[in-house]
């Protein structure tokens, strides 16, 4: 208890813990053959499972606007993929105690103050060393995938090449997006500077964008194909992508950009490669690259 | 009158100032009507004057006309010197440069002494009356953001037409956020910080008492300016307004700016003050290892809060010149970076966070103990994740800006410094469910709502390290995800950890029992919602919905129905447990000192705790959380190598 007092007392500080303390595989026997113990293993357990199908069931609205078109969106589902995977044995600890504890540690309700005092556990070495490394393996985990899944993603998009820098090659297409408010507009270099509002790219080619901004800060989000980088004004950002699907998708634009951003949405045309030449020749494209 | 006192400190006889008139002197005058006298006068002769000053049909740069920008801004200036002159804020330092230093009594009556209900309505030092005013002023915040987050999900709801215009639908997601920003920011640090922990380390005051009071008023004077946006074409940029949009925006984007730049000011004041107040003010006998965790906490929120809120800070004074006189820090036309005010939003917005979760955190390992009676799970690891969080919070603010193109390269570093975050977190979350191992649940709300807080704080925590990672965040990124995942961390740990810390203190704060049935219904019949809601979002988000829109493709309606409903349930959660709390307050039970049965030194001061809390200062002389009995497995252990000197722990 603490004192009130008038004079400056110099208390001495209480005892350390011992640390004379049972050899530690003695320890984790005993502490298995507690009855807690047990429940709280087998509730992680349960409830482990019942999270675990979580990894699946995220990637199902995920595919509500569209299946993945690029590697890029690929990469983006096995990474939530495997983080759920990943998270699902802490997380069902930390519920597994939360529930035990309701349901086999509940002590007295009402407003007298309880009799009982628990356990003065002020530590626990063992609990505490296993929670660090587990966390802390958990995390380095996630920093390697990261690391090497973004490195992967930056090489699906190109990297960041300077404008001037690009390839020329036949393969490749270049758009520039430009945005305004709020509108979409895309510029085809490699085709007479076409210019369109519906986005056509064609299959199996690596696309590299040349994204900027009229106005305000707007962002560039190809749903299905995992793209998304600011257009902002006054620079010029780069990504790409390479489509590896056939079909309509959906662009979006990511960053509030004033009254209409809600609207400020347009299409993706991935067509095969003839079909994009015939396109780009209808717009005037004449020459093909 | 003019006769000198004198006073014997150490033997020194000091010569002590000298009382003129009535202990107070003008204070006795200044309260909240004449800071509003002063303030709308201010601001009204402010306005008219600049009104007349400004040409006729002078215009900007960009055609637009300069008279309602500038009449307005004068008219918000006007109004924070008019208030703040008006309640007194300044009588203190004209009081000491014509040599007037108050007395003892001045002080007294500055600190609120017999004046009864009116303390609350004036520039009262006392920190147990700040702390109210604070409690009050936060409710009122909360509540009118609370009102838009309604109206907000209304419009989502009626996915059918739109409920209100494109306009008006933005300015309330932007004044939605900024208000519930700054409620989150204050809701522990203000009510709780300012009343509960002088009294915890055995102080009679915070270390600087009229700049508490300071602190407290400017938050008022920026909650009106933040209101009055409404009338001024709303903040229609988010809770971020970005450049160069919001130079776009109407002159309320002056009122935004304004209302961080004071509100700014009132954080720096109050964090010097809580920082001070924890370094010097403790008990005799109060090493650091027998401070309580609360204490930590909210030293290391005001830390955060000292160097993060200046950023901020800057980037609206630099938004405010841009628009006001041509400066062009922002505008890419002119030179000027958009990428610049990014980063300086974000060198605040993300420490933020933090600033909000760290005390309300901190509050929950703070009452648990009592609850659990059994002391705190490794008080060290506590203040390592503290310590770690406060670190590591300046360093990642980048993650907010890994899909602006702002520098590719610092994707990898930022992304590895955000995911080092979860260690020190997780730190408190072993804190917290080490205190709860093997202990007997006094099954009271405070404790109950820790479950709750720690069922939404993993939600958070694992839709978190999606979002850090940078492959998943270019899906993530400006997604409806986003804003579930934050909700989980600001609405569910903080706002139901602050709830469960003000239902904790309700009794000694307020001198009353809380009606703890009513309040529990509310309570989780909001946190029931409150899953209602941010699941079905997390949902929209995953489906690809983006945020701050209010029209989108009907894929979306579903999850945005049910978010909807979910909100109205929460909306009622909290009304319950407000009616139970007001209800309370007004005519509840009056509360013993110590209906808990804490060992702190809070609690053993008498209720209502008297002005200057101690009659005489306590000496410590123990850790906290002294709670507990022997570990029964303590012994078991021992036998095993006969060892039967077991550690003594429990109270002695
Ligand atoms: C009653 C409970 C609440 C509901 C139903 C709610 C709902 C919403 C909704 C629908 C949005 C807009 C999402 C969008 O379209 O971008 C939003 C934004 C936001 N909310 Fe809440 N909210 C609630 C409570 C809170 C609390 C307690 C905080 C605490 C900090 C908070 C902070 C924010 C912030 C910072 C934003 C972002 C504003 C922006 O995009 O600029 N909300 N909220
Ligand atoms: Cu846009």
């Amino acid at each position: 208890m603490t004192t009130i007092d008038d004079r400056p007392v110099n208390p001495p500080d209480e005892p350390e813990p011992p640390t004379n303390r049972p050899p530690s595989m003695e320890r984790v026997r005993m502490w298995l053959r507690r009855p807690y113990a047990k429940g709280i293993v087998i509730l992680t357990i349960i409830i482990g499972l019942a999270l675990l199908p979580l990894a699946w069931l995220i990637l199902v609205p995920m595919n509500v606007t569209g299946a993945p078109a690029s590697a890029i969106m690929q990469d983006i589902e096995t990474t939530v993929f495997w983080f759920t995977i990943v998270s699902v044995p802490i997380v069902a600890f930390v519920y597994a105690v939360l529930v035990y504890s309701l349901i086999k540690w509940r002590g007295h309700s009402g407003d007298t103050i309880p009799e009982d005092e628990s356990p003065a556990i002020r530590s626990n070495t063992i609990g505490v060393v296993l929670w660090t490394a587990f966390t802390s393996a958990l995390a380095f985990f996630l920093v390697v995938w990261g690391l090497v899944a973004l490195a992967q993603i930056t090489q699906n998009a190109y990297g960041t090449i300077s404008a001037d820098q690009q390839p020329g090659d036949a393969q490749s297409v270049i758009v520039n997006v430009t945005a305004q408010q709020w509108v979409w507009t895309f510029q085809y270099p490699q085709h007479d500077n076409v210019t369109t509002d519906v986005l056509y790219l064609p299959k199996d080619r690596p696309i590299y964008f040349n994204v900027t901004s009229k106005d305000v800060i707007h962002n560039f989000w190809l749903v299905e194909l995992g793209v998304k980088i600011d257009a902002n004004p006054g620079a010029i950002t780069q990504t790409g992508v390479t489509p590896n699907k056939l079909g309509t998708f959906n662009l979006r634009c990511a960053e509030l950009c004033g009254m209409h951003h809600a609207y400020m949405e347009t299409s993706v045309e991935v067509l095969e490669d003839r079909a994009f030449n015939s396109v780009m020749r209808e717009l005037g494209g004449g020459r093909t690259s | 009158m003019s006769a000198t006192t004198t006073a014997m400190v150490f033997g020194t006889e000091i010569h002590q100032p000298v009382q003129h008139g009535k202990p107070g002197g003008i204070m006795r005058r200044l309260n909240i009507v004449t800071g509003l006298i002063g303030g709308i006068g201010l601001a009204a002769v402010a306005g008219v004057v600049t009104n007349a000053l400004v040409p006729s049909g002078a215009s900007t740069a960009t055609f637009a006309p300069v008279a309602p920008d500038l009449v307005y801004l004068a008219m918000l200036v006007g109004w924070t010197i008019g208030f703040s002159v008006g309640i007194g804020a300044f009588v203190g330092p004209i009081r000491w440069f014509l040599g007037r230093d108050l007395t003892h009594a001045d002080a007294e009556y500055m600190a609120g002494k017999d004046l009864g209900w009116v303390r609350y309505f004036k520039f009262t030092t006392d920190h147990k009356v700040v702390g109210i005013q604070y409690l009050v002023v936060f409710a009122i915040i909360l509540g009118f953001g609370g009102l838009l987050a309604m109206l907000i999900r209304t419009e989502l709801g009626v996915t059918w037409a739109e409920v209100f215009s494109p306009g008006f639908y933005n300015s309330m997601i932007g004044t939605h956020g900024i208000a519930m920003i700054i409620a989150m920011i204050i809701s522990v640090m203000g009510p709780i910080a300012n009343f509960i922990m002088p009294i915890m380390i055995g102080a009679r005051d915070m270390a600087f008492p009229r700049l508490n009071a300071l602190s407290l008023w400017l938050v008022v004077v920026a909650a009106v300016m933040l209101i009055s946006t409404l009338f001024q074409g709303g903040i229609q940029d988010g809770w971020s307004v970005y450049q160069p949009l919001a130079s776009q925006a109407p002159p309320a984007m002056l009122g935004y700016q304004m209302t961080i730049i004071v509100f700014a000011i009132s954080t720096g004041v109050a964090s010097v003050n809580l920082i001070v107040t924890a370094l010097t003010m403790r008990a005799k006998g109060m090493t650091w290892s027998r401070t309580p965790i609360f204490v930590y906490g909210v030293f290391g929120a005001a830390l955060m809060g000292l160097y993060a809120f200046p950023f901020f800070q800057y980037s609206q004074i630099m938004a405010l010149t841009d628009r006001i006189f041509d400066t062009s820090f922002f505008n890419p036309l002119q030179g000027g970076s958009v990428w610049l005010y990014e980063n300086l939003f974000w060198l605040l917005g993300h420490p933020e966070v933090y600033v909000i979760l760290i005390p309300s955190t901190a509050i929950l390992l703070e009452l648990m103990p009592v609850f659990l009676r059994k002391p705190l799970f490794s008080f060290n690891f506590a203040i390592a994740g503290i310590v770690g969080v406060v670190a590591l919070s300046g360093l990642v603010w980048a993650h907010h800006m890994y899909m602006t193109g702002w520098a590719p390269a610092a994707n990898y570093p930022f992304m590895l410094s955000t995911e080092m975050i979860s260690i020190p977190v997780g730190f408190l979350v072993l804190v917290m469910i080490g205190t709860m191992w093997r202990g007997l649940v006094w099954t009271r709300l405070p404790v109950m709502a820790v479950y709750a807080v720690i069922f939404n704080k993993m939600i958070g925590g694992v839709t978190g390290i999606y979002l850090s990672d940078v492959p998943a965040n270019q899906f993530f990124h400006g997604s409806m995800f986003v804003v579930a995942h934050f909700h989980y961390m600001l609405m569910g740990a903080g706002l139901f950890g602050a709830m469960a810390g003000l239902a904790f203190y309700f009794p000694k704060m307020t001198g009353r029992i809380l009606d703890e049935r009513t309040a529990s219904i509310g309570f989780w019949t909001a946190f029931v919602g409150f899953q209602i809601t941010f699941m079905a979002m997390f949902v929209a988000g995953l489906q690809g919905m983006p945020r701050r829109v209010l029209q989108f493709d009907s894929l979306f309606n579903a999850p945005n129905w049910i978010s909807t409903i979910g909100a109205y349930i929460i909306g009622l959660g909290m009304l319950v447990f407000a009616g139970a709390v007001i209800s309370s307050w007004i005519s509840g039970d009056k509360a013993p000192a110590n209906p808990f049965g804490s060992k702190s030194l809070e609690w053993q001061t008498p209720t209502p705790v008297p002005l200057e809390n101690f009659a005489v200062l306590p000496v410590v002389t123990e850790r906290p959380y002294n709670y507990g009995v022997a570990d029964p497995y303590e012994k078991e252990l021992a036998a095993i190598d006969g060892d039967l000197d077991v550690q003594k722990v429990g109270s002695q």
